[in-house]
């Protein structure tokens, strides 16, 4: 094989991120090693660590790490539980209906984060749907649900859940029907069938999930502030009280770095491990699982009722708060956080369609979001062949270095952005907001542009190129449709993180690039009114009908399902 | 003659400003096609600063106002970024953060060279343009209530243990939960942890509220029933959507809390935005302000109607209001939110 090939591919991103994400996070370095904030100081001094000892010394911030730590594996092991059968669900959908019932996973992620949020809340308050529920059969209000590290859990889970089933859904569509034919005919049972074809193939697909989830719940703030009611505390939130309350970018830069190194140890962890039970993707000679027949036994009799029922939770926790979202758009309330539906009213709708009072943000984070994600696809497919096809000696070292983004938290880039504003400001707002925007979702594109392209099905392009396929044929002819579905997720993914990228972009935004989630937020800290409630509806019914007519005319499913 | 408080304040003003005026450097007149940025909260107040300001402005110079919403957070970060050359040139802040941004060479202090200037209050001369007072209090559900609130010594009363979300950080609210607490029981500025220590007493919180929206729910849901917060808002919520919400007027008075408009340091657009400023506090405006959000005027020269008497701070008790040695918080501020985080909300 030739051994250029894997860095020249790797090239593009490594040189974009170069450009675009180093040079802040290269001044969050400096930053975090002043001695004393100084707002206005020089961002090189003589460095110290005096920031990094004070950290780890100091109990309230290592109870801070540790805090965020498990409600970040909490999260993850509730999305990984929840996003399997739904994953499942998808991947086993007739292909007519595949892009319709998306929108399961896809809604959740265009809607604004604070919208959710509050949906969760109309959902586990003393009031809300669940205590509603349970007093039908007369069973008192539990009134304890909200504004503790449950609630947060919960909402967290909602936020990021769907990227778990995206991850774990291309795993799973891929596993061809000649592996289950081949499973059924040695005798395996539907349980035994799961537990040793279906789960171990999924696992890259759970190992792309958990780190996605785990990084991006640890840095993650805006759900903990508002469903935490002050007693959840994390490491993002710390970062932004230091970065902004206090002004003191020093000690907000360092908590980032270490906030990023515990990443990077997860990471490390979490490949190291799961690597252990894929031992057959290096080659390595390695026997099938042995189950004990007792669990086979369980699995067939507890499994199918139970997955039913995660899949019911998992439906359940993505749509319930936007249903109650989108009943809250009619409701006659001055406040989107009233609870209780006071009367039906038009007036939200009537703000955002005639009077138009969110059209022009909307127009700006679409245009934004379209032109940053096909930057990052373009960006991506090169790296994702390199890192599946194309081995090479920093290859590990590279990746590291792509994932960075996603471990550090936004914030810390938007100080280091900050810092860099002088520069910046030479720099056309709108192709710098692209190209912060193109940092901070390669990560995701990457990873799931990777998972697709180490799934690919070699034989086929090895058939077609015995057929005499020349390289570009057989890639445009099979790869590329063969990549069809991790393109499209990867796309989709790209687009709605963009589209409600809010932590950065509220940094660098201008009076003519005010977008559209920053605008929300923007009046959350003030006081939203519903008409944020309105514009999520509508997006919800616009995605929804999208998706249906996508799955019309639009094949996304494998080659071989066809 | 004989003159009384406010008329030898506005004295010593105008003649500390009178040589300001006079080494004033020429600005250019505002030209058709010219942009002012104006960095303020989404919501209510944007859109009556649309509504009553913008329209004026731009009939009068043919420009153009552009606006950068968001929280005050980071338009203040923003702001420090890009000291000198600022691409704002009017800045909405809170009182304490306004004051700092002077002090920083960030914004401008407040000069004549805006006319209605004259008007202002003392207090609301102070780190900018005081645009709005908005007093912090304590707001409570008064069915839970032994006896109506008339001190702030009465969230020691055991009837609230448990029941206060107290306010988050040191922020507009939270420092007027920590100052009036001090005030209340006789200890100075100086003596942080003994106010940390008798807040400690009113634990445990049944929450800690990040915003008065999320307060707000709090009450709603019968998570909490004490609470710091603006009595402008809290006040719409009380006739909106809680009518047993009341808001205490404390023996040791009100904290007073500001929203400042602040003209940066280096503006391209000097006179647009005094003119915005001044537009601003034009009695109008401040009417504006009163009626649909509750919002108490910082000049002199505005007619309260009657019924919006004992809703909004008025001339007569606006001496009444609680000031801080903002300067000396402001230098603290770090080491005290370290120790708010520890001892208060740990």
């Amino acid at each position: 094989m030739k051994r250029w090939i894997g860095p020249v591919l790797s090239f593009p991103v490594t040189a974009w991120l170069l450009l675009a994400f180093a040079a802040p996070m290269g001044v969050v370095v400096l930053l975090s090693l002043h001695e004393y904030p100084s707002p206005f100081g020089p961002v090189i001094q003589s460095p110290s660590l005096v920031q990094f000892v004070k950290i780890l010394t100091d109990p309230f911030y290592l109870s801070v790490i540790a805090e965020t730590v498990l409600l970040g594996l909490a999260v993850t092991a509730i999305s990984a539980l929840l996003g399997y059968p739904l994953a499942y669900w998808l991947a086993r959908m007739p292909s007519k209906w595949r892009a319709l019932s998306f929108a399961v996973i896809l809604i959740p992620l265009l809607t604004n984060v604070v919208v959710r949020s509050l949906g969760i809340m109309l959902l586990l308050s003393p009031q809300g749907l669940i205590n509603t529920f349970t007093g039908w059969f007369g069973i008192p209000p539990i009134e304890t649900m909200l504004f503790n590290h449950g609630a947060v859990t919960v909402a967290l889970a909602q936020v990021f859940m769907p990227f778990m089933v995206l991850a774990l859904y291309d795993n799973l569509q891929n596993t061809s029907p000649r592996i289950h034919e081949a499973a059924e005919s040695l005798g395996a049972s539907p349980g035994m069938r799961f537990l040793t074809v279906d789960f171990p193939m999924s696992l890259p697909g759970l190992r792309s999930g958990v780190i996605v989830v785990f990084l991006m719940a640890t840095t993650s703030y805006v759900s903990a502030t508002l469903l935490g009611g002050g007693k959840v505390w994390t490491m993002g939130m710390l970062v932004l009280n230091e970065a902004i309350s206090n002004l003191n970018a020093t000690m907000a830069s360092a908590l980032s770095l270490v906030m990023t190194t515990v990443g990077l140890g997860f990471i490390a962890l979490a490949t190291l491990w799961l690597n252990r039970f894929m031992r057959w993707r290096q080659g390595v000679p390695s026997s099938p699982w042995t189950i004990p027949a007792w669990v086979a036994v369980l699995v067939d009799r507890v499994g199918p009722p139970l997955r039913y029922l995660l899949l019911f939770c998992a439906i359940g926790l993505l749509i319930l708060p936007l249903v109650l979202v989108m009943i809250q758009s009619f409701n006659d309330v001055p406040l989107a956080t009233a609870a209780g539906f006071k009367g039906f009213t038009l007036e939200w709708y009537r703000r955002v369609l005639i009077e138009g009072d969110y059209t022009r943000n909307f127009l700006v984070s679409v245009k934004l979001a379209l032109v940053a994600v096909s930057i990052a696809v373009l960006l991506a497919m090169p790296a994702a062949f390199a890192l599946a096809r194309y081995p090479f000696r920093m290859r590990p070292l590279l990746l590291t270095f792509w994932m960075l983004p996603l471990s550090l938290p936004g914030v810390a880039i938007a100080v280091g952005m900050l810092k860099l504003l002088q520069v910046y400001l030479i720099i056309p707002p709108f192709a710098g907001l692209v190209s912060i925007h193109v940092v901070v979702i390669l990560p995701f594109i990457i990873t799931l542009l990777t998972t697709s392209a180490m799934t690919l099905d070699r034989s086929l392009e090895e058939a077609a190129a015995s057929l005499g396929a020349n390289k570009i044929r057989c890639f445009l002819l099979i790869t590329l449709p063969g990549m069809a579905p991790g393109i499209f997720a990867a796309a989709l993914v790209g687009f709605l993180m963009s589209f409600g990228e809010v932590t950065v972009t509220s940094f660098l935004t201008t009076a003519r690039l005010t977008t559209l989630p920053v605008r929300i937020y923007s009046e959350a800290t003030f006081a939203l009114e519903p008409t944020a409630h309105a514009i999520s509806a509508l997006l919800i019914v616009v995605t929804t009908v999208a998706l249906a007519l996508l799955g019309k005319f639009v094949r996304l499913d494998r080659l071989y399902s066809r | 003659m004989a003159l009384n408080r406010r008329q030898f304040t506005g004295l010593m003003a105008a003649g500390l400003a009178a040589p300001a005026s006079i080494i004033r450097p020429a600005y250019a007149q505002p030209k058709p096609g010219d942009e002012l940025v104006v960095g303020i909260w989404g919501g209510a107040q944007e859109k009556i600063v649309k509504k009553h300001i913008e329209p004026k402005l731009v009939e009068k110079y043919g420009c153009k106002v552009s606006y950068v919403l968001g929280g005050t957070g980071e338009r203040r970060a923003r702001a420090y970024a890009e000291r000198g050359r600022p691409s704002f040139d009017v800045l909405y802040l809170n009182i304490y953060e306004s004051r700092q941004a002077v002090a920083d060479g960030v914004t401008q202090p407040a000069s004549p060279a805006v006319p209605n200037y004259e008007y202002l209050y003392p207090l609301a001369r102070k780190g900018g343009y005081g645009v709005a007072f908005n007093p912090c209090t304590i707001v409570y559900d008064k069915t839970a209530a032994s006896a109506p609130i008339t001190s702030w010594k009465d969230m020691w009363n055991p009837e609230w243990k448990g029941r206060i979300a107290w306010p988050n950080g040191l922020g507009a609210e939270g420092i007027s939960a920590l100052m009036m607490t001090a005030k209340a029981w006789g200890y100075s500025i100086e003596e942080f942890d003994k106010v940390v220590e008798k807040v400690k007493e009113l634990k445990p919180f049944a929450g800690i509220q990040g915003s008065q929206a999320q307060l707000f729910d709090m009450l709603d849901q019968n998570v909490a029933d004490l609470s710091v917060e603006f009595a402008s808002f809290t006040r719409m919520y009380a006739e909106s959507r809680n009518p047993n919400c009341a808001i205490a007027t404390p023996v040791e008075g009100q904290a007073v809390t500001m929203n400042v408009a602040c003209i940066t340091e280096g503006t391209r657009n000097q006179k647009l935005a005094e003119e915005w400023v001044n537009l601003h506090l034009s009695p109008e405006t401040m009417l504006a302000y009163a009626n649909e959000i509750y919002y108490s005027p910082t000049v002199n020269n505005v007619e309260i109607p009657p019924e919006l008497e004992g809703k909004v701070i008025t001339a007569g008790n606006v001496d009444s209001l609680v000031d801080f040695d903002w300067d000396y918080i402001n230098a603290h501020r770090a080491e005290w939110q370290a120790k708010y985080d520890r001892e208060i909300a740990g």
